[in-house]
């Protein structure tokens, strides 16, 4: 469903993904781990067209390279951030709405965002404004906002950081959720393994810009290489 | 603010404007300074859309009105074209001349607008006063000075018939608000807040930064454009005087003492500064120490103008809402 091909992308003299290659097929949980500064989120930036680079990028079998940000989000492609982003100035319910009028096909579905407010459990909140919600009402709202466009590909970036445990369960809960109940493909970003190995079917591990491995989380977090980068060399059993 | 209190206060505000003639509609100085209210008025709105709505640091706004003004006087003076189509065609040469300047800023963050729009600016004077202005008609630094006024059916609008022309101004001043408003509670103006508030994540939901960020430029510029050359009407003469930091100053305190991005409080900023200058006259240039000295009071004590201190003394539905929300949830925690 989506496949990179040979992405490169350089900083200077930096190469913040190098050569990098993956597939994700529909219907899939697929989890990108690695250390700090590995290039996780930069795939992201390229894959939703916010860094130009070098390699192919396909989606649904279509070539997407180069296509501008918001071109990406209507080919069906959403994502959130590693940062909470959300819009201060509107409500909870009208950045949903943002999504719904801008991102989705048909425009804007009022109906669809009454179920979004209800299936992310934000009902309550609907005319705050989004700058009164809490961390994870935030992640929430900007899942939501996503969900609006009728992605079929939804990419998170670190949905579980600064979370509590109860939180990340509820999390985990709603991830879940989006994949079987309204069946969208997923990437996710993480650095908890347990979050990664419960939810993922596939789990892609990247340092310095490379693929390291790419398997089911079971093996993938056993490969001494991944051990090796996570803890370093001391740790791998001989 | 929402729809229902947006369109009130505007029709209070220009509606007791509008009465005022009734009574005072002998006094040249009091029907004046009506009169530049309302134009200043829909200029600053213009401000108030760009850079409070679009968050979009535009010191370009002068520059605009200033544009809007010389192009409807060369029209209609070298060219001879009806004033009437004179002003609408300034403002379209206005709008493509603020997309023009739009493009370079769509890739600029907050101060680099304000230096690119205000370079803009600046490079107008030169401009009008040199060769190139008095090829087109311009009339050099002597400036335009036998503006034909406007003609409506064979009635003629300008200075010489003061009420006429102001109600022809508020005429115009109702529909361009009418337009502000229309477009600041459609999506149009949730786009801009959205890109406002956080562009990556607005763009990420599928608005296009180009495409809405061009447009508040292009509209803003052509309303702007349009009160130029309503002004340029009005006053029968043009100079580059108007390019002058004055004007760039008094706009701005409209707008810092209406409420930045607190639409519709810079109408209310307009009233105050128009006739706060006005009464502050006989000071000669220190009116500018005082009026300087405000804008310092204000923005210390008042950071959304105007509107924030209405607001502080009769808080509206939304914020009633809000608090019964919370005292909905202390006492739902209470029960737990």
């Amino acid at each position: 469903m989506l496949k990179a091909v040979n992405i490169t992308k350089r900083f200077g003299s930096l190469k913040a993904v190098d050569n990098l290659s993956f597939e994700v097929q529909k219907g899939q949980i697929y989890g990108i781990a690695g250390p700090n500064g590995a290039g996780k989120s930069t795939v992201y930036n390229l894959i939703t067209g916010f860094y130009p680079y070098e390699g192919k990028i396909e989606f649904d079998g279509r070539d997407i390279t180069g296509l501008p940000p918001y071109r990406i989000a209507k080919a069906g492609i959403a994502r959130t951030f590693q940062i909470p982003k959300t819009f201060p100035s509107l409500s909870v319910q009208r950045s949903i709405s943002v999504g719904s009028r801008f991102g989705a096909p048909g425009g804007l579905d009022s109906a669809h965002v009454n179920e979004i407010l209800h299936f992310v459990s934000l009902e309550t909140e609907r005319y705050q404004k989004t700058g009164l919600l809490n961390l994870l009402g935030k992640k929430k709202l900007m899942i939501g906002a996503a969900l609006a466009t009728k992605p079929k590909i939804l990419m998170l970036d670190e949905p579980m950081a600064g979370l509590n445990a109860l939180e990340i369960k509820a999390m985990m809960g709603l991830i879940r959720k989006i994949n079987s109940d309204l069946e969208i493909t997923i990437v996710i970003i993480e650095h908890f393994m347990k979050v990664l190995t419960d939810l993922t079917e596939t789990l892609l591990i990247i340092e310095t810009g490379r693929m390291i491995c790419c398997d089911a989380p079971e093996i993938a977090a056993n490969n001494p290489q991944v051990i090796e980068c996570y803890l370093g060399d001391t740790y791998v059993e001989c | 603010m929402n729809l229902k209190s947006m369109v009130t206060f505007l029709a209070v505000t220009y509606g007791l404007i509008g009465i005022m003639p009734l009574f005072v509609g002998d006094s040249v100085i009091i029907m004046r300074i009506l009169t530049m209210i309302l134009i200043w008025s829909i200029v600053a709105s213009c401000w108030d859309v760009i850079m409070g709505f679009a968050g979009i640091f535009s010191f370009g706004q002068v520059a605009f009105f200033v544009i809007g003004a010389y192009s409807s006087a060369i029209l209609s003076v070298s060219l001879n074209v009806p004033p009437v189509v004179a002003m609408l065609m300034a403002g379209m040469i206005t709008a493509m001349v603020g997309v023009l300047v739009g493009l370079p800023c769509i890739k600029l963050a907050g101060p680099y607008i304000a230096l690119v729009t205000f370079a803009f600016h600046m490079a107008l004077k030169p401009f009008f006063s040199g060769p190139l202005g008095k090829a087109i008609g311009s009339g050099g630094s002597r400036g335009i000075l036998s503006v034909p006024p406007i003609k409506i059916f064979g009635m003629a609008f300008s200075s010489a018939e003061l009420v006429p022309f102001f109600y022809l101004a508020l005429f115009l001043t109702l529909i361009c608000s009418g337009v502000i408003v229309a477009i600041l509670k459609s999506y149009w103006g949730t786009a801009f807040l959205a890109l406002k508030d956080s562009e990556d994540f607005a763009v990420s939901l599928g608005i296009s930064a180009f495409k809405y960020k061009l447009m508040v430029f292009g509209i803003t510029s052509f309303i702007t454009g349009l009160f130029g050359a309503l002004y340029v009407h009005y006053v029968g003469i043009l100079s580059i005087r108007v390019l002058s930091g004055q004007v760039f100053t008094t706009l701005m305190i409209m707008i810092v003492v209406g409420g930045i991005g607190q639409y519709p409080g810079v109408v209310l900023g307009a009233v105050f500064t128009v006739t706060a200058e006005q009464l502050l006259r006989p000071l000669g240039i220190y009116r500018f120490v005082i009026m300087g000295g405000l804008v310092v009071a204000v923005v210390l004590l008042l950071p959304d103008g105007i509107t924030g201190l209405i607001r502080k003394l009769f808080p509206g539905r939304q914020e009633k809402e809000s608090r019964s929300i919370e005292t909905h949830k202390s006492s739902l925690e209470g029960v737990g």
